[in-house]
């Protein structure tokens, strides 16, 4: 059985930046296994521009971008094999891959990074009322077929749920030729980023309706028509429905991290993010496998997703040369009124370096608010902000300065200034 | 110029097919489809029912009992997922503990043995089933109730009686039959003749009997709807029916042989348009009542919902005769327990009913087993190895959520009654089956699609006629 320092499973923008950060700190055997054809991930069919603006200073579109890491790694000569799923991950970090070359392969590592990203949340797991007729799709495969296939899905469109897959995809299928009658969010807020909202809906006048959803989808062999009604609450209201004649219903209703990988190991995840609990290195409840990326929470922003991956790789470094402690010492990073979720989930003060990122998201809209970071009942601090949504990633950082004293839980709540 | 003419390729013509393709007549499947079993057999609970529950003296019990001894046999011979894993019949009130005490006689009656069905309490039934609803105090328990794959149970079949010599016409809807002294059977593709015509088109058969026939019976789809749970997700050991009710068996919670759970069915009336459209009222019920059995749903790990009509008859039994027609078979009426009931009663139809036109000489080269399917998810590692050494394609994973190789579809495509549409590929070997409901592998199985069948990429249709999946091809793309 081939033996590898780190295995790093996926190659999008989380497992490449992870993979280099590692390779750079001088680790040496360092393998990529990626499903695809091509390195890169959801970003080489993201052809829009937007990325980069943190980590490079520049916008570049999602190839681009990726195209940056990948150079780098061939620079590095990072080992790398495309077209290879893998299969099975073990609790001992053996892990089982295929492909057509080499068959089916078991390989061990010392430390597996998790990067395999997230899939879309789809017309099954919505349970939308009606017929299942073809024409109903996501709107990420639908952005596959058009920019990496080359094929057109339809041309009279309707986009259920407002996530940034779905408001990119009104832009791009209206420039297509395509004309896209509206959106409906079953929410009253979008849950989209708002510059989203701006460039790709209202400067191609295609109207946005909140709190609705769609209630009945007709069509025997193609969708034909969708009815969509206002909601109280999640239940529709009678006498609201509105009728559209489309060709393709595209879904935009929420991405889920990949896990089934890491369930099947015994990995623990978060009810809310859906992804593995993990530390303040990255690291699971599993010594020496460590997530970054899509796969630990669902990022908007490729750049966030770049630094959360390069501090991973560094955690791996550590671990390899052992100096991470033992999880011993561990406090809970506890989310509170308002708070949906706060990543890393736990910290090891004995491990942690500081500044600190934290990540989190809230669970509804808030206006003038504060961020209240605490300490058990104590206010280490608080962190003002015009405007909070579900669809924005929020980060705090935490210093030196903010976690002395005996620490016992950290809370984070949301407070409205009056 | 047939012997027989088959209408429909469902369960029911599946099974006849295969039983006729014992014997030297030359037979074809006319299907209005474009796949075959794509009606109730495709939407349905999958339960190979033990027989306990039909009234005593009908042909639904007769043929459950019949039907459930030969399953196994039937799934070993033509590779069918089979999973005997039992039922139980729950009772939450003392009300229920009389009902299900009036269905253990009635299992004895319609011929389950006594070590077949079996009052158990509360404790025994919390052992079986740890997720089992705290007020069900008394179970009927019923070890000889299994659980199919029933559009691979139909597609193992037309695809057996292929191997043996039946012919399968798709994408032909009968409308018009007359009677000579053959038949002529007119679809709205061409014309076919044949001395016996055998009606199993299930909710449509009272329309096509009255072709040529003046049917004593009526069938009405009754809807059934379901939530299919994501197949980590283990709720259930075995079958969990709550006791019967006027709406019949009421809604059951089956273990699926992939891994997932069914929660369902609902029972209405709907006309023939709505029958497979799920509704929130319907799946509303659905919660409401499977509370009563089981608990612990994990209602977030929902991965589909679906509808399939039962054709009902207004005799409230099958009806599986000749009618006064001659040559022309009616095997009508076809609801629950029918997929249980289909092997039985295909028997019955030939070796009864067909057998007194023609003379029945045994077709010596009939095979009855169909060649094994190879699944990549059931094999060890070195078995894979194995199989990838025969076959660079087994290595190919092209589904992650249900790991599905392009061998297995490029296979499943290539057979006999092979897939010629993305359902027809995610019927066959499950890929697209998964969570992610084919939004990674789509696109892939239609690049296989268009190579395997020779055709372009943009006539590759999802699962009907007209249900084509790319509209064209974008501005400076070559085709
Ligand atoms: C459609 C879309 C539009 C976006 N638009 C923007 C934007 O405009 N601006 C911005 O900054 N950010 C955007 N983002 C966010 C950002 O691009 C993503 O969050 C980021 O690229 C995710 O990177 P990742 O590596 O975690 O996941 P992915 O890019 O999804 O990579 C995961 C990789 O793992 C592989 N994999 C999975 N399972 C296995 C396995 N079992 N074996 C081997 N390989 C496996 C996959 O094939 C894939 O290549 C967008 C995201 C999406 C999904
Ligand atoms: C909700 C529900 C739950 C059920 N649960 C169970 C269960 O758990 N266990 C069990 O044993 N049974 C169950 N059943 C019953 C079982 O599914 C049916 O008895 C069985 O599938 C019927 O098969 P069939 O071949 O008669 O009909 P179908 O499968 O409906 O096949 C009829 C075929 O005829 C074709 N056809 C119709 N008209 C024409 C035409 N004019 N020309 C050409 N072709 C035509 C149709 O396209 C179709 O393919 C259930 C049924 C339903 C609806």
């Amino acid at each position: 059985m081939k033996q590898y320092d780190v295995v790093v499973i996926g190659g999008g923008s989380a497992g490449l930046a992870a993979a280099l950060e590692i390779k750079k700190q001088g680790i040496d055997h360092v393998l990529i296994l990626e499903r695809d054809a091509e390195l890169g991930g959801i970003l080489l069919q993201c052809i829009h521009n937007g990325f980069g603006l943190k980590v490079f200073k520049e916008e570049l579109t999602g190839p681009e971008y990726a195209e940056r890491f990948v150079q780098e790694l061939l620079e590095m000569g990072i080992e790398y094999k495309l077209n290879s799923m893998v299969t099975k991950l073990n609790p001992d970090k053996t892990i089982e891959y295929a492909n057509v070359n080499e068959g089916f392969v078991k390989i061990s590592a010392r430390a597996v990074v998790l990067a395999m990203g997230c899939y879309e949340r789809n017309s099954g797991s919505i349970s939308i009322p009606g017929n299942r007729p073809s024409g109903v799709l996501t709107a990420g495969s639908a952005q596959k077929y058009l920019n990496i296939d080359g094929y057109l899905v339809g041309k009279r469109v309707f986009i259920l749920g407002s996530g940034d897959i779905g408001l990119i995809m009104a832009r791009r299928m209206t420039l297509e030729g395509a004309k896209v009658l509206g959106v409906a969010e079953v929410l009253p807020f979008s849950g989209g980023l708002k510059r989203n909202i701006v460039q790709c809906l209202d400067d191609y006048d295609i109207p946005l309706y909140l709190s609705h959803t769609v209630t009945d989808i007709i069509g025997e062999s193609k969708v034909e028509k969708i009815v969509i009604s206002q909601v109280d609450n999640f239940v529709p209201i009678p006498g609201t429905e509105k009728t559209f004649e489309i060709d393709t219903l595209l879904l935009s209703v929420g991405l889920v991290p990949e896990n089934s990988l890491s369930e099947r190991c015994g990995i623990i995840l978060d009810k809310k993010t859906k992804g593995p609990v993990v530390n303040e290195s990255y690291q699971t409840n599993i010594e020496g496998i460590f997530a970054c990326g899509n796969v630990l929470h669902v990022h908007d922003l490729v750049d966030f997703v770049t630094e959360e991956s390069r501090k991973a790789g560094r955690s791996v470094v550590r671990y390899l040369n052992h100096e991470l402690n033992a999880t011993n010492n561990m406090i809970n990073v506890l989310p509170k009124n308002g708070v949906s979720y706060l990543l890393p989930q736990e910290i090891n003060l004995s491990n942690l370096v500081t500044p600190m990122d934290i990540f989190m998201r809230v669970n509804k809209e808030f206006k003038n608010a504060e961020i209240v970071i605490s300490n058990g009942d104590t206010v280490i601090k608080r962190i003002k902000k015009k405007h909070l949504a579900p669809a924005e990633m929020e980060k705090f950082i935490l210093k030196d300065v903010d976690l002395t004293g005996d620490m016992i839980d950290i809370n984070v709540a949301i407070e409205v200034q009056s | 110029m047939y012997d027989v003419i088959i209408i429909g390729s469902g369960i029911s013509g599946a099974t006849i097919a295969r039983e006729l393709s014992r014997f030297q007549l030359k037979t074809i499947i006319l299907e209005k489809e474009y796949d075959v079993a794509m009606e109730a057999t495709m939407a349905n609970s999958a339960i190979v029912h033990s027989g306990h529950d039909p009234i005593p003296g009908t042909l639904k019990a007769k043929f459950n009992i019949l039907g459930n001894r030969m399953y196994k046999q039937m799934s070993e011979e033509l590779d069918i997922p089979y999973m005997a894993c039992g039922g139980m019949v729950t009772a939450i009130n003392e009300d229920q503990v009389h009902l299900i005490e009036e269905l253990y006689e009635r299992a004895l009656i319609n011929g389950l043995r006594s070590d077949e069905v079996k009052i158990i309490d509360q404790e025994t039934v919390r052992s079986l089933e740890p997720n089992i609803a705290d007020g069900v105090i008394k179970a009927l328990h019923l070890p000889t109730t299994a659980v199919t794959f029933p559009w691979e149970a139909a597609i193992a079949n037309i695809e057996n009686a292929m191997d043996n010599g039946v012919e399968l016409a798709l994408e032909n809807k009968v409308i018009k039959i007359e009677k000579l002294d053959r038949f002529v059977v007119t679809t709205d593709k061409s014309v076919y003749e044949a001395k016996v015509v055998i009606n199993a088109t299930g909710v449509y058969g009272t329309d096509v009997a009255k072709l040529v026939t003046n049917p004593h019976f009526e069938i009405r789809p009754r809807r059934g709807e379901y939530y299919v749970l994501d197949k980590d997700v283990r709720l259930v050991n075995s079958v969990i029916y709550p006791a019967p009710s006027e709406k019949g068996k009421g809604v059951i919670v089956t273990p699926q042989y992939h891994g997932n759970t069914l929660l369902g069915p609902t029972s209405e009336y709907v006309a023939f348009s709505e029958i497979s459209k799920t509704t929130a009222s319907g799946l509303e019920y659905i919660k409401e009542n499977v509370a009563q059995t089981v608990q612990n749903i994990p209602y977030h790990k929902i991965v589909r919902s679906f509808a399939g009509g039962r054709a009902t008859s207004s005799t409230e039994d099958f009806v599986i005769e000749e009618s006064e027609v001659k040559g022309f078979i009616n095997v009508c009426g076809i609801e629950s327990p029918g997929l249980t009931a289909a092997p039985a009663f295909a028997k019955y139809v030939v070796e009864e009913l067909v057998s007194v036109h023609f003379e029945m000489k045994p077709n010596t080269d009939y095979n009855p087993r169909r060649r094994k399917v190879l699944r990549t998810n059931e094999l060890t590692f070195d078995e894979l190895n194995n199989s990838f050494h025969d076959n660079q394609k087994y290595g190919r994973i092209i589904c992650r959520c249900e790991k599905i190789t392009e061998g297995e579809i490029v296979d499943a495509i290539n057979r006999n009654c092979g897939a010629r549409s993305v359902v027809g590929v995610k019927n066959r070997v499950r890929a697209g089956a998964g969570r992610c409901q084919g939004g990674f592998c789509q696109s892939e199985v239609i690049n296989i699609l268009a190579r395997e069948l020779k055709v372009d990429k943009l006539d590759i249709v999802y699962n009907k006629a007209g249900s084509n999946i790319l509209k064209e091809t974008t501005k400076g793309e070559q085709k």
